[in-house]
């Protein structure tokens, strides 16, 4: 840990891209501020969630997050626990943050269950083992605990047998935590769209491509895209790993539309026929989560680090979609059988949009996750040290 | 103790919705267009004019289905959606956490926020208004002009729903997804 005065809290260079990113910060914690309080004020009406779309943007935002936390887990896993060379670099900095996402989702999630404290307890009280959310919940709370350990002995207590027992641990947990909360919508025998085995196996391997965007995000901004020899050797195997990655999502991604389009079955094709003619599935998804990030490594015969910083902010954007995408493509088949009335319209595909109170808390988040890492960065030293 | 359920002669519907109003007055419910247990659905007449089919026009009232293997029970984190001892599911305001996952697993949409409890509500065949005072019928049933519904106990044989069941055909909803509802629609 570093010495730190409050005075040593608040200095960084002040470079245009520093400010940029401070005061973006600073902005995106005062939106979530004042989210969070409308919320209090109004309740769930702050939100423009509805009996047919219960689920809105924060249910995104924090699937988005524990993504991003079970990403980083797995990717820093690579390094120590599997022990590739190139991979224990990130060790300390990419559990850092994914502790730091995980509370930003948790953060988020707060907000959006009606009675969080109540949650707390009657989780314990009476357990609903049949439930995935219960499931997910647990477990998140598992991980946490492991990968707070595995921080502690890496960065503070610096012993590196017990880093690796708890980052087993917390990988363990994580992939558990994170399939159980793809079964949260894979369960959903309501929802043929979202019922079956696809997500829980698409949250990891979506996650593992997360985990890969942040790197190059994170370590792109610290060094400003000019790598010492280790950082550079290892975003180099973090482009063959990131293209297979994306590979495979492309082709599990494919073969879930084909499936779901085939024999028009009843709702199922439909909803997937709607979906797909979104421009938040072409653009969002395809083109910036998977398309872009997947040809730049392509025709870069998977040597391109600088672009990949960039191309990663835009694959983030991609991911953000897929997770927005989730939430709302799983509930806009309207579910009103029989309802149909002189004085209601046959249902429709059901319509969705953020409040601002939504957009306030979800991207607000984001803020959290900024702060959090700024300060994790002053207080602990997160490069690499010389044990490892 | 028993296993409720309910017939709905639903072609004998004139769609007068004094089963909505009677269940919102005997239940408390809040006024709101998310705010309903039950409701009245309609199948548009088929055909053009002049030759529209009357018959074919039908009128469908619904509400929670009370299914035997209810996807929102074992969706509930904490169990506050519970069968009690008469197979009737029911949500415990105190333990609802209000992460809205019920909602989403329903296939019926037949739940929604109570602003009174800030939690999931839904139909529960007036247990604790009606059923708890010794009464024998529902609030829907009881109003309804053209005794479209018909309650009770699926477990005895000499029950009107039991001898009902046993000499009308019926069809249910969405009984393909394993739910087992116990809302019966004769034909």
């Amino acid at each position: 840990m570093n010495e730190l005065s409050i005075k040593e809290l608040f200095r960084f260079e002040k470079t245009p891209l520093n400010l940029l990113i401070a005061i973006l910060t600073v902005g995106l914690l005062g939106i979530f501020v004042a989210g969070a309080t409308y919320y209090f004020i109004h309740g769930h009406h702050a939100f423009n969630v509805t009996r047919q779309h219960p689920w809105g943007l924060l249910i995104a935002m924090y699937v988005f997050f524990v993504v991003s936390s079970t990403g980083l887990c797995i990717i820093s896993s690579i390094g120590h626990v599997f022990e590739v060379k190139e991979f224990q670099v990130i060790g300390k900095r990419a559990i850092a943050g994914a502790i730091i996402t995980l509370l930003s989702g948790f953060a988020v999630i707060a907000l959006e269950v009606g009675h969080p404290v109540r949650m707390l307890i009657y989780n314990v009280l009476t357990p609903g083992f049949t439930s995935a959310i219960w499931w997910m919940g647990t477990l998140y709370g598992i991980y946490l605990v492991f990968i707070t350990f595995e921080f502690f002995f890496l960065t503070i207590k610096e012993n590196h047998k017990w880093a690796k027992i708890f980052g087993i641990g917390g990988l363990l947990a994580g992939l558990a935590a994170h399939s159980n909360l793809g079964a949260v919508f894979g369960f959903l025998i309501s929802r043929p769209t979202a019922n079956g085995v696809f997500y829980p196996v698409y949250f990891i391997l979506s996650a593992m491509i997360t985990g890969c965007y942040l790197i190059y995000i994170i370590y792109g901004f610290k060094y400003k895209n000019s790598y010492p020899a280790n950082i550079k050797a290892m975003l180099l195997k973090l482009n063959k790993i990131l293209g297979m990655l994306l590979g495979i999502l492309i082709f599990f991604e494919a073969w879930k539309i084909i499936t779901a389009l085939y024999g028009t079955m009843p709702e199922r094709a439909e909803t997937i026929l709607h979906v797909i003619k979104s421009p938040t599935f072409i653009f969002g998804e395809v083109i910036l989560g998977m398309l872009i990030p997947f040809i730049v490594i392509l025709f870069s015969n998977a040597k391109a680090i600088k672009p990949m910083v960039y191309v990663s902010l835009a694959g983030m954007v991609g991911i953000f979609f897929m997770r927005y995408d989730l939430v709302h493509d799983t509930l806009i088949y309207p579910m009103d059988t029989l309802k149909r009335s002189e004085y209601q319209l046959p249902p429709t595909f059901i319509e969705y949009f953020p409040s601002a109170t939504e957009f306030a808390i979800g991207f607000g988040g984001i803020g959290i996750t900024l702060l959090l890492f700024y300060i994790a960065e002053k207080v602990f030293n997160l490069d690499v040290d010389t044990k490892h | 103790m028993a296993r409720y359920g309910m017939a709905l002669d639903y072609k004998n519907c004139i769609n007068c919705r004094a089963c909505e109003t009677a269940c919102k007055a005997e239940n408390g419910i809040l006024p709101g267009k998310d705010n309903y247990r039950i409701w009245i659905g309609q199948k548009e007449a088929e055909g053009e004019w002049p030759n529209i089919s009357i018959v074919s026009q039908t009128y469908h009232p619904s509400q929670c289905q009370h299914c035997d293997n209810a996807p929102c029970q074992q969706v509930c984190p904490t169990n506050a959606t519970y069968y009690d001892e008469n197979r009737v599911v029911r949500v415990d305001p105190e333990r609802c956490i209000l992460c809205t996952y019920c909602i989403n697993a329903c296939p019926y949409d037949a739940r929604y926020v109570d602003d009174r409890t800030v939690t999931v509500d839904k139909c529960n065949f007036c247990s604790d208004t009606r059923l708890a005072n010794g009464e024998t019928t529902t609030a829907c049933q009881a109003t309804c002009p053209t005794k479209v519904r018909t309650f009770g106990d699926l477990d005895d044989p000499n029950s009107e729903i039991s001898q009902l069941l046993k000499t009308r055909e019926y069809k249910q909803v969405k009984e393909h997804l394993g739910t087992k509802p116990k809302l019966f629609y004769l034909i």
